[in-house]
């Protein structure tokens, strides 16, 4: 059997893969703050007796799109979005620090504030807690400010700052959460240039142009694969028609 | 299964909710005191199938993994409790809150559920109830024959009785407010009652202790915003087709398969 039949046949499984990514992209064009997952194919040689002729294609994370996603008002005051680069800092289902650009915030009955996906939001010290308000205000650096219940309005009181960061994007990578995480599994520090804006979301970054090219393209390497397969088939029924006529 | 199938199709699915949650926003956009719910959209989790930094041999690593990420879902509606817009009404007994807080409810098993629908009515008897007939809580009634009835910014209700000069209170309207309205219960009829997330009311007179004041002959209307519901739905329409799409073409690509490869 010719083994071009199984570089063929990793291919169009590694092309399923990418398809998949892809998809993934496409069913989160909606989700705030969601940035699109790129994939890219490194070529792996076989080694082993002879020479290494047979070159499999790998699908692999060629890392995050960064880029921003389009900003839509919602002048929610709990709702915020990260000014240029950046992230907000929260704690995963695991206690460890992980980064989001998903800025929907809420406040739970015990004043915990949190993602959407209930994770809690941090500061410099810890999890962020406001104390029973009227008013939550959020600043352009991060601080929340509060109106504690039974005040009067005009009575502010700053409460903590929301934990903002900067690595380089080249370090993150995303958890199986969807949150980002630095590779080296340190804290990254505060970062004080970064700000937010309130009463804003930022939109996923998916671009729905480019992800609907992307698939067009996979579906086509996907087919070549396939043909080669078919092809791959064929000579070797040709082989066999031949070594029974002689 | 195939995992690019499944993840397209749970956009089909998420796409299908946020649909569900605009056209019912829309069709409350005249409902007295409705808010507005948002869909909230989430990353389902992902699949590592080979992790960035292992180890390729036993001296080298792979410089990228690859994980792949399995969908979306809707992880909540939240309500935009932002103030309505004011509409006269001249109506005795129409309320609105002005700031933040909400009319006290009596249901018929007797728990209290909350509203921002100020509505109100009287009864045969004379009690202050809502449109669906619940009574407002501390119930206030109305003597008979009460020549006006004025509530006044505080809560305060007072009447004139027929012949007499100076009015006379026959009632407080309370309003309540809690930690967390996101997470008060909406059960429909316009009423949303206290959750385990929306903490306990606080009770208070309107305009204190940051409670809303309260207008006598207006109401609140709903705070859907029409314009950004129909972008909304242009948006998830978009997206519902560009998940069909990656439907259809997984599919195709998986016919291709078959019917080359058989």
């Amino acid at each position: 059997m010719d083994r071009g039949l199984y570089v063929a046949m990793t291919g169009a499984k590694q092309i399923m893969q990418a398809q998949a990514v892809n998809n993934h992209n496409i069913a989160n064009s909606n989700t705030v703050g969601f940035r699109a997952d790129a994939v890219a194919f490194t070529s792996q040689p076989i080694y082993g007796a002879g020479f290494p002729t047979r070159v499999n294609a790998v699908a692999g994370n060629a890392g995050i799109d960064f880029t921003s996603g389009v900003l839509e008002t919602t002048s929610q005051p709990l709702d915020i979005a990260v000014n240029g680069k950046g992230f907000i800092a929260v704690q995963g289902a695991d206690g460890k620090e992980a980064y989001t650009r998903a800025g929907d915030l809420r406040v739970t009955e015990s004043g915990a504030v949190t993602t959407v996906a209930g994770q809690p939001v941090l500061s410099e010290t810890g999890p962020l807690n406001i104390p029973p308000s009227t008013q939550v205000t959020i600043g352009n650096d991060g601080t929340i400010s509060v109106v504690p219940l039974g005040s009067p309005p005009d009575a502010q009181s700053q409460v903590d700052r929301i934990k903002l960061v900067n690595p380089p994007t080249a370090d993150l990578q995303k958890g199986d959460d969807g949150l980002l995480r630095l590779k080296s599994g340190v804290k990254a520090p505060t970062d004080e240039t970064v700000t937010v804006t309130s009463g804003v979301l930022e939109s996923s970054n998916v671009n729905a142009a480019q992800s609907l090219v992307n698939m067009i393209e996979l579906q086509r390497l996907y087919e070549f694969q396939i043909k080669s397969i078919n092809s791959a088939d064929t000579d070797e029924q040709s082989a066999e028609r031949m070594m029974l006529t002689s | 299964m195939n995992l690019a199938l499944w993840a397209a199709k749970t956009g089909l699915d998420a796409q299908n909710t946020q649909m569900a949650v605009i056209s019912n926003n829309l069709a409350n956009s005249n409902t007295t005191g409705f808010k507005a719910d948002r869909a909230a959209f989430q990353d389902l989790m992902y699949q590592n199938v080979q992790q960035v930094g292992a180890q390729s041999t036993q001296n080298t690593q792979y410089s990228t993994g690859l994980s792949l990420g399995t969908g979306v879902k809707i992880a909540a509606t939240e309500k935009n409790f932002s103030q309505g817009s004011v509409l006269q009404t001249g109506g005795t007994l129409d309320l609105s809150i002005t700031g933040q807080g909400f009319f006290q409810i009596t249901m018929p098993d007797g728990t209290l559920a909350y509203t921002r629908d100020g509505s109100f009515s009287m009864d045969q008897t004379g009690n202050v109830v809502t449109a669906t007939g619940y009574p407002l809580s501390p119930a206030i009634t109305i003597p008979v024959g009460s020549q006006s009835v004025t509530v006044g910014s505080d809560g305060t209700v007072s009447v004139t009785a027929p012949g007499a000069t100076k009015a006379t209170t026959v009632g407080q309207v309370q309003l309540a407010n809690f930690i967390n309205v996101q997470g008060l219960q909406p059960t429909g009829n316009n009423l949303l009652v206290e959750s385990g997330s929306s903490g306990s009311p606080q009770v208070g007179a309107p305009g204190l202790n940051g409670l809303g004041t309260l207008q006598q002959g207006s109401l609140e209307t709903s705070n859907v915003n029409t314009v950004t519901e129909l972008v909304n739905m242009i948006t998830c329409q978009r997206a519902y087709e560009m998940n069909s799409k990656a439907i259809s073409t997984t599919d195709q690509m998986l016919q291709y398969l078959t019917t080359n490869l058989s």
